[in-house]
């Protein structure tokens, strides 16, 4: 659906700001009931979903343009999905497929945010959303004993992402990962610098074609590679490949799993144990993009009709995603089992979670908002008495360490891999 | 329109260049509130010149005062979320958004008070208070709804108000900007002490302050109040859960909370509901009454989800249906107590009175997961009114009177809508078969009930809108065949004077109260700086159209001033 097609959810957002906090009814902590960062941070109704309704609307209206404040207003946003969360447990409305329509509609007509152009550019020439050099692609894993799917073959491929690939102090993490599934007898490859970018990072920015050209050019890889499974520690490619090339009808048809999925397999397989203890207390963050945004794609095409009277329904029934079926109990019971963790539950989770402040672009072009957005979360994580914030997502914790750098913040973090690492 | 470039400046120079804006994108997110549609015919209403977010007494103060210096409107608001909450009477307006005032002062609880900033929402300060074991009571609003705005600025009621009262009464001490920049502050707050009363030393002023509608921001703005708290008989934080893989709006209270207890008795037709529901009310025994539908129903997560239940239910065997539709006359009894002893009497009272009124308790009302979630959604709210169609209306605000009046009213407003729901311009509450009558208690139902007939319309449907719109002259006129006594108001039990004239058409007939309402517009606001689209203008103005929706320039020429 294109952006005017919502007409009927901007008509019918009725400013109830619903979508500025989390479900009122989970809300347990005053402090911590917020649920959207960017009218959190920069107050003004328009950041919020209801304002981004009310915007689109004024635009379909001929009432305003698009300016260097709309798009300022649009890309202050993390594209978490709270909102559109919040607003489902009211509403039938699609806040989030607005926005993400709105920045399509932006990038379409040449309203680019300069941060982004550049690294739009640099995934043009370099296949990558880090700026780098595609030949440095696979340096992360030198000197691993892993076999190359360019040249052997394997069941499973191990997909690291741009993050893993280029951010050198979280390489080890990745390395984890994969030494995590050799150990446990996995037959698994990777693409090494032939690797690409999921393309997911630039479609939220509103590049709907490079999500189109990586989902076509993964699912030759992977025909090539001859793999049937494909396993990532990057939350944002698990939502591209599970989520966002089925919402564009380019499933790749290969089982995709994350690893927090894939090692909790192993766990219960019994191919992982764990015999160290971990004293730590630690919480969980979920990533947006394996919790409610992870969510599998619901598609319906349809029509809008009236039943009982006025009322709104859908032929045929239209199912909307409401985060329930997100991936969050995995990474939860990973944590349970680790001997030594004390393992403690933020106010603030799983369909309703606090975003890290990385995504929708915002760490590139808004580096200040991203660290706000963590630091909120890190408070959050300290009031519950955690000494360490755990995640399951290379952006997640690129941007906590950010803001831990920067605030001087004395809680670590972690992700799950390094955790299981610890136990083994 | 743009405000003078002198007037932006000294508007910026108070609350700094970071919380003011008049960039129009900003702005045309500043007035878009459901129901303008249906006052407007437009979802836009007039876009304001500037939005500020001052921070504290002071800068609204000097705000007021340089909006008095260059005659600009202004109104304030919190959530926003209410009919005209946003409205200007024109484009030299300006909105403040008090969302950066949000503070809860203090909470009394040796005193059962609490004091708040204007953009504490009523369910934030229900959290925060159940920790002393206190609650505040809300009108009929969504959980987003702030404190002062529910307490001091509009209509409404709800469930609890059976215990907690509710309009004025649950004011105290206030501080008040008013539209001359000078501020007061009510009762023991006059000398710069404690907000504790606001019955003196210094005036009082609450009928002004709020009486019965509010004013909805006509006469200034409330910066802080005081407002009084109840007994909260529940565990000081509970939680709301779900299974995993079920939707959030499915998950509930396990139980109803420790201290309380919640009965549902169907009775045999409207008459003895009514006559009982009367009788709960003057035993004093009640933290909340509501009325079946509102509790026990599991709401479905989604329209499409809601439209399989109702079929279900209308092909269910005659026998089930019969069963089905009982709840239509239910209603939802809440009680609490400090001991059980307590409790237990109060169980004694609605077990005599179901008994008196032929009423039972039905097992697939009565189970723990219906008491559950009946007391969660009489207690705070459920919030999903406006999904079904966009919008609904009330039909009935306040008919003061008896439960024989609300019973004769429910009846002819029953059938009045009925006629609209049979052309399909209203969705019906039950079925069209067993429609059933709405209605929310008023305090004891001594005083009245709202909500008799709610009219769920589709507002961007057009003919759903012209029913509304009939609907509520039907019900409302003073000429009607319901001779509506009391203040008048339409839809939102607000005084919409731009838009429908409410005051000028029928002040005289209501013994020209809204003369006296002038008269203190005029005190309070001798410049007219404060907007009174939803409170009352100094002066009529000389275009007054009857049983008009839409003045002529209301929300199209923004320059008009």
């Amino acid at each position: 659906m294109a952006w005017q097609d919502y007409v009927h959810d901007m008509q019918r957002c009725t400013r109830c700001s619903y979508c500025k906090w989390i479900p009122y009814r989970y809300v347990r902590n005053t402090n911590f009931m917020e649920g959207c960062p960017s009218i959190s941070r920069y107050h003004w109704h328009a950041f919020s979903a209801s304002g981004k309704f009310n915007m689109a609307y004024s635009l379909l209206l001929e009432r305003i343009e698009i300016t260097d404040t709309f798009l300022d207003i649009l890309y202050k946003c993390h594209m978490d999905g709270s909102c559109d969360i919040s607003c489902k447990v009211q509403q039938d409305l699609e806040p989030l497929q607005l926005m993400q329509e709105l920045r399509m509609k932006c990038v379409e007509e040449g309203q680019l945010i300069p941060a982004h152009m550049s690294v739009i550019e640099g995934l043009q020439k370099e296949d990558n959303m880090m700026q780098s050099l595609k030949a440095d692609r696979g340096n992360w894993a030198k000197g691993l004993d892993v076999k190359n799917l360019t040249k052997e073959k394997a069941d499973v491929i191990y997909h690291v992402g741009c993050r893993y690939s280029f951010d050198k102090e979280l390489w080890p993490v990745a390395r984890a990962g994969l030494n995590l599934l050799q150990k446990a007898n996995v037959d698994i490859g990777i693409l090494g610098a032939e690797e690409v970018c999921c393309g997911g990072r630039a479609y939220e920015l509103g590049y709907v074609g490079e999500l189109m050209k990586y989902a076509e050019h993964q699912r030759e890889a992977f025909q090539t590679a001859g793999v049937k499974t494909l396993v990532t520690p990057c939350s944002d490619c698990y939502a591209s490949f599970k989520v966002l090339y089925d919402k564009i009808g380019k499933k790749l048809g290969i089982e995709i799993f994350h690893i927090t999925q894939y090692l909790e397999l192993l766990i219960k397989t019994g191919k992982i144990k764990f015999n160290k203890k971990v004293p730590l207390k630690v919480t969980y963050h979920d990533p947006c993009h394996l919790g409610r945004l992870g969510e599998p794609w619901i598609h319906w095409q349809g029509k809008e009709k009236k039943g009982l009277g006025p009322m709104i329904i859908h032929d045929p029934p239209k199912k909307y995603r409401r985060g329930a079926n997100g991936v969050y109990e995995p990474p939860r019971e990973i944590l349970r089992r680790i001997p030594g963790i004390d393992f403690v539950e933020m106010y603030r989770i799983k369909e309703y979670a606090w975003c890290c402040g990385a995504g929708g672009g915002v760490i590139d072009a808004y580096p200040d908002f991203a660290i706000w957005t963590a630091s909120e979360r890190l408070k959050e994580a300290r009031s519950i008495g955690a000494e360490a914030i755990v995640s399951a997502c290379p952006w997640c914790k690129r941007n906590f360490l950010n803001a831990i750098k920067e605030t001087g913040d004395k809680i670590e973090a972690y992700d799950l891999i390094e955790i299981v690492q610890s136990s083994i | 329109m743009k405000l003078p470039k002198e007037a932006y400046q000294a508007l910026e120079d108070i609350v700094g260049p970071e919380y003011i804006t008049q960039e129009p994108e900003i702005l045309d997110t500043y007035n878009q509130v459901w129901g303008n549609k249906f006052f407007f015919d437009e979802k836009h209403s007039v876009r304001p010149s500037a939005v500020l977010l001052p921070a504290t007494t002071e800068e609204i103060q000097a705000i007021v005062r340089v909006c008095n210096q260059y005659q600009i409107l202004f109104k304030a608001f919190s959530s926003g979320f209410e009919y005209l909450s946003l409205s200007l009477l024109h484009g030299k307006g300006i909105l403040l958004d008090l969302r950066r005032m949000n503070r809860i002062l203090e909470i009394d609880a040796k005193n059962m008070r609490a004091v708040v900033e204007p953009y504490v929402s009523v369910y934030r300060l229900q959290l925060e208070a159940a920790k002393f074991g206190l609650y505040t009571g809300r009108i009929g609003v969504g959980y987003s709804a702030g404190v002062i705005a529910a307490e001091c600025c509009h209509h409404g009621c709800q469930h609890t108000m059976v215990f907690t009262s509710g309009y004025g009464r649950n004011v105290l001490g206030v501080e008040w900007v008013l539209p001359t920049g000078e501020v007061l502050r009510m009762g023991t707050g006059e000398n710069g002490e404690d907000l504790f009363s606001a019955d003196g030393p210094g005036f009082s002023l609450r009928g002004i302050l709020r009486g019965r509608t509010g004013a909805n921001g006509g006469h200034g703005i409330i910066t802080k109040a005081s407002v009084k708290l109840y007994p909260w008989y529940g565990p000081p934080e509970w939680e709301q859960t779900k299974q995993p893989g079920e939707v959030l709006s499915l998950g509930q209270l396990d139980d109803v909370l420790n201290g309380y207890k919640v009965f549902i008795p169907t009775f045999r037709n409207l008459d003895d509901t009514l006559e009982a529901a009367a009788e709960f009310c003057r035993a004093e025994i009640l933290y909340a009454l509501g009325i079946g539908i509102i509790g026990a129903e599991v709401i479905p997560e989604g329209n499409d989800e809601h439209w399989a239940m109702i079929q279900k239910m209308q092909n269910a065997d005659p026998d089930q249906r019969e069963g089905l539709d009982l709840f239509k006359n239910s209603v939802v009894l809440v009680i609490g107590g400090q001991s059980q002893r307590e409790i237990e009497y109060k169980e004694k009272v609605i077990m005599a009175i179901t008994e008196k009124w032929g009423g039972s308790f039905l097992p697939q009302y009565n189970n723990q997961r219906s008491l559950a979630r009946a007391f969660a959604d009489i207690i705070w709210s459920t919030g999903v009114n406006l999904r079904a169609t966009g919008d609904f209306l009330p039909s009935s605000s306040s008919p003061d009177g008896s439960p024989d009046m609300l019973k004769r009213l429910a009846l002819l407003e029953g059938k009045v809508k009925e006629k609209y729901e049979k052309s399909g311009a209203f969705m019906p509450v039950g079925s069209i078969e067993k429609r059933m009558v709405s209605w929310r208690p008023e305090e004891h139902l001594s005083i009245g009930a709202q909500g008799i007939s709610t009219a769920i319309y589709d507002p961007f449907d057009p003919f759903s809108l012209k029913a509304a719109r009939e609907f509520i002259n039907e019900l409302f006129d003073p000429r009607s065949q319901f001779k509506r006594f009391g203040i008048p108001s339409r839809g939102g039990c607000l005084q919409i004077e731009p838009v429908t004239h409410v005051h000028q058409n029928w002040g005289h007939l209501y013994d020209h109260y809204d003369v006296w309402l002038r008269k203190i517009k005029k005190m309070l606001d001798p410049n007219t700086v404060a907007d009174w689209t939803a409170y009352i203008p100094p002066d009529y103005p000389d275009y007054p159209k009857e049983g008009d929706y839409v003045l002529p320039s209301y929300g199209k020429e923004e320059n008009n001033f």
